[in-house]
């Protein structure tokens, strides 16, 4: 009844779901890049899926500033809209480690070796699984519905899935004949894999506490 | 006229004071622009003066009674009064200013209404133990209708923006309708204006200050109760808005600002926080002690230096 006097309330409420639906379409893109790269070793198609998906992550980052913009002018009480600032922040990361990731591919011209592919397919799967039950947290947090401790379990699980994924992967890199700087730059390019599943269940956990606060 | 000017500037100094134990909150967290707030105060202190305050205009000038040139002289000793208070740091209260220096005015006049005073300084002990024990439960029965609402972040957001801003008004005009005996109960008293013009010009005079030098006593005096989180200050300022009403029902003019500092205990007790140092309250406790009897003592000097005449030696 009263909506006409919160109109940057409802417009921020809104930019959120927006953001998240681009973040979304980061996720999908970062995911074609890496099949395609991992299925073909040629990774025909690489570089336009990587601009595509740049162009998504920055898409967010624009939804994100608009934000920003619109809590700074005052929409919002305080406390709501540090909650949210760093949630944001938090999440932002994200769409980042899938175009650090990309680009790692991209400037150090590497590709994945076939004896790591399998293992490679499966951490992004869990921790791009991890990033949808993160959006379906998010979209329960912000209806105000029940289910985001279930969730929290679960990104928490796949996070520690991945971590022992990351580390079997390192250890086969430095088992194998591969030249050591090859290794460095794989290792590497892992680790940031893996940070994306490591900060779903850092979100996730924020997501949590977030809801219990807002409880009185 | 020029006799009121005493009031008007008490009822100022009231308006640039005490509006921040309303809206403090909404404008140093930025909820509300300061315009805003002020001309809702404004509104609904004239508002409240004019509708409820009848009632302590009525117990204020029953006190004793008192001329026209000694009506100005306690008003501008509470003025003073409120000014050293001021400068010495302690939470005043003008009610207690008011009170004292009519006291001190029957004390020469060697006429105190007791019962009617008796009243008046229960209510000082009562306002903010009332505000306290308001709190508590308010706390408990909005929280839980809160949650159980079940209202997603920016629908709980805006709720508590819009609670915030009704409490505020709601506070303003008890604010008015409270304090408005403070600024000019003594003038009716004396004869000068009905209670219907003392209610007019008090309540204008309070919104003046308001809208003329509230803004930086809400940005400071908020900021100390923005610690508390949004709902806590929605219902602070409510259980002051609600423990001065019924203040002004029962017709005693009394502190806001104690209102605020009881119903923030109250608070802290449902958390399990110290919401109020030690320090604090001991500033409040002596400040309820010395502010009547400060204004008290300065009345009796003023109205005797006024009344000394030289006798010629025969």
């Amino acid at each position: 009844m009263f909506n006409f006097l919160f109109k940057k309330e409802n417009r921020v409420e809104v930019l959120m779901f927006e953001y998240m639906d681009t973040v979304k379409l980061t996720q999908k893109s970062f995911l074609d890049a890496i099949n395609a790269c991992v299925d073909d070793n040629k990774c025909e198609n690489f570089d336009f899926l990587i601009t595509q998906t740049h162009k998504y992550e920055s898409r967010a980052d624009d939804i994100c500033e608009e934000i920003n913009n619109i809590m700074y002018t005052k929409a919002l009480i305080p406390d709501s809209r540090g909650d949210i600032m760093r949630l944001l922040e938090s999440i932002d990361m994200i769409p980042h480690f899938f175009e650090r990731v990309l680009f790692i591919m991209q400037t150090q011209k590497l590709s994945i070796p076939e004896f790591l592919a399998l293992d490679v397919k499966e951490l992004i799967r869990i921790s791009l699984e991890s990033c949808d039950l993160l959006f379906k947290q998010l979209t329960l947090h912000l209806k105000q519905k029940l289910g985001i401790r279930a969730l929290l379990g679960t990104i928490d699980t796949n996070e520690s899935h991945c971590d022992h994924i990351e580390r079997r992967i390192i250890t086969k890199i430095f088992d194998s004949d591969l030249d050591p700087f090859i290794k460095i730059q794989l290792k590497e390019l892992i680790v940031t894999m893996g940070e994306i599943s490591d900060q779903a269940d850092r979100v996730s956990k924020q997501i949590s506490i977030l809801s219990m606060k807002r409880r009185v | 006229m020029l006799s009121l000017l005493g009031g008007v500037f008490l009822g100022w100094s009231l308006g640039s004071n005490d509006a921040s134990n309303v809206f403090g909150t909404a404008i140093s967290s930025r909820m509300l622009k300061f315009w805003t707030a002020a001309v809702l105060a404004s509104v609904f202190v004239v508002a409240g003066a004019l509708v409820s305050g009848q009632a302590g205009i009525e117990t204020l000038k029953g006190l004793t009674s008192i001329r026209l040139d000694q009506a100005v002289i306690s008003s501008v000793a509470a003025a003073v009064t409120v000014t050293i208070m001021t400068l010495l740091g302690l939470p005043v209260s003008t009610s207690q200013a008011v009170v004292g220096a009519i006291m001190g005015i029957g004390i020469l006049n060697q006429q105190i209404n007791l019962g009617g005073l008796g009243k008046v300084v229960a209510c000082w002990v009562g306002t903010p133990v009332g505000a306290l024990i308001i709190a508590i439960p308010l706390y408990y029965v909005v929280a839980a209708i809160y949650n159980r609402l079940n209202m997603n972040l920016f629908r709980a957001d805006s709720m508590l923006r819009f609670g915030l801003v009704a409490a505020g008004s709601y506070g303003a005009y008890a604010l008015g309708a409270n304090n408005v005996a403070n600024v000019t109960a003594v003038f009716v008293g004396a004869g000068l204006i009905t209670v219907f013009l003392a209610t007019l010009i008090g309540g204008i005079s309070i919104a003046l200050g308001i809208i003329t030098y509230s803004k930086p006593v809400m940005e400071t005096v908020g900021k100390k109760l923005v610690k508390l989180d949004p709902f806590s200050a929605f219902i602070v300022v409510l259980a002051e808005a609600i423990t001065v009403h019924i203040y002004t029902m029962i017709g005693v003019p009394v502190s806001t600002s104690q209102a605020v500092i009881g119903a923030v205990v109250g608070i802290g007790i449902v958390k399990g926080a110290h919401t109020v140092d030690k320090k604090t309250l001991k500033n409040i406790l002596l400040a309820w002690i010395l502010t009547p009897v400060v204004a008290c003592f300065i009345a009796l000097v003023i109205d005797f230096t006024y009344n000394l005449h030289y006798i010629p030696l025969q």
